[in-house]
């Protein structure tokens, strides 16, 4: 028996080891297209960006507006442009560490390619796997696509602001979740007004200065 | 579709291993795939077509099996099918489990002449 993704593991294990050692936590954000994964970065490096010193790999089809957003911060970004490709993999993230200079960073947040489904099978070489999901999308996220939620370490749920102009069911949706992945955390943001962020930052970083 | 990028390293492998065995034609390929990673087999099976085409590869038959998820309760011991995403012993209840099929990405094995 073969495993079919030997490649894409090797390499991800290479990636996990270099990281490792120059104590760099990598978070692997996983979401729809449009959950706020961006927003969720921007806010995350005014928050956070004094106290740590933040880095971003950018996977996006073709463009690089991600990372115009994210200029502002001052913080090294790197843009994967996948060309067509529904997720990053190891290759790509092994290839663009070398333009960060790791011994002077603390976190590396990977905003995947907006995908629910590919991204999850592939292993970066993380520490972990964030699922961020937005209440636009609907409460029936977690049942679709429960692999990522098996995956994840832990789930955010944005724009918890809109929840009155959906028919988003909370319950619903924390049930699912919970069926899933009975013990993973759930922050409920809104990352344009602010909401519930506090609980992220801090577990975030608790998280970046575990690994320090 | 990760089943494009799955079935171009499939194609790989397969064609490499054939390369050293020295077979001049791939006639199937055995493969298993875990409930989780939720490929669908027409979608696989296409994406492969498309990768082995001109190559010794291009008429093997593809035989996909899909293994459903298992999981063993790290309370009781008990061993049980993931059905519904309900990820909890059927017998105790408990969510510490850990996993035993259903994360396959298998080549099980190559035939050819």
């Amino acid at each position: 028996m073969k495993n079919i993704l030997d490649r894409n593991q090797n390499k991800a294990n290479e990636v996990r080891n270099l990281l490792a050692l120059k104590k760099v936590l990598m978070v692997n954000i996983i979401s729809s297209p449009g959950a706020g994964k961006t927003t969720l970065l921007e806010r995350t490096c005014e928050e956070l960006g004094a106290k740590f010193r933040i880095g971003v790999i950018e996977g996006d089809i073709t463009t690089d507006r991600d990372a115009q957003r994210l200029k502002k911060y001052n913080i090294p970004i790197v843009v994967i442009n996948t060309e067509g490709g529904c997720h990053l993999d190891s290759n790509s993230i092994s290839k663009v560490l070398d333009s960060f200079e790791l011994d002077n960073l603390d976190v590396l947040f990977v905003e995947n390619v907006g995908n629910l489904i590919c991204p999850s099978q592939f292993d970066l070489g993380e520490a972990f796997k964030l699922a961020v999901v937005s209440t636009a999308e609907g409460d029936d996220k977690p049942g679709k696509y429960p692999m990522l939620f098996r995956e994840a370490v832990a789930v955010l749920l944005n724009k918890i602001d809109l929840i009155p102009y959906t028919n988003f069911n909370f319950d619903s949706f924390s049930s699912d979740l919970k069926k899933i992945n009975s013990q993973i955390p759930l922050f409920e943001v809104s990352c344009t007004r602010g909401d519930g962020l506090r609980e992220w930052y801090d577990w975030i970083s608790e998280k970046i200065n575990i690994s320090r | 579709m990760h089943e494009s990028g799955i079935a171009e390293d499939l194609a790989a492998i397969v064609l490499e291993t054939a390369r050293r065995v020295n077979l001049s034609k791939v006639t199937k390929v055995n493969i298993s795939f875990g409930q989780m990673i939720q490929i669908v087999p027409d979608i696989f099976e296409f994406a492969f077509r498309e990768t082995v085409r001109n190559s010794i590869a291009e008429d093997a038959e593809l035989d996909i099996e899909i293994v459903p998820v298992k999981m063993k309760c790290m309370n009781c011991g008990s061993d049980f099918q993931v059905k519904e995403n309900r990820f909890a012993c059927n017998i105790c209840r408990s969510t510490d489990l850990g996993i035993i099929q259903g994360k396959e990405l298998f080549i099980k094995s190559i035939e050819g002449e």
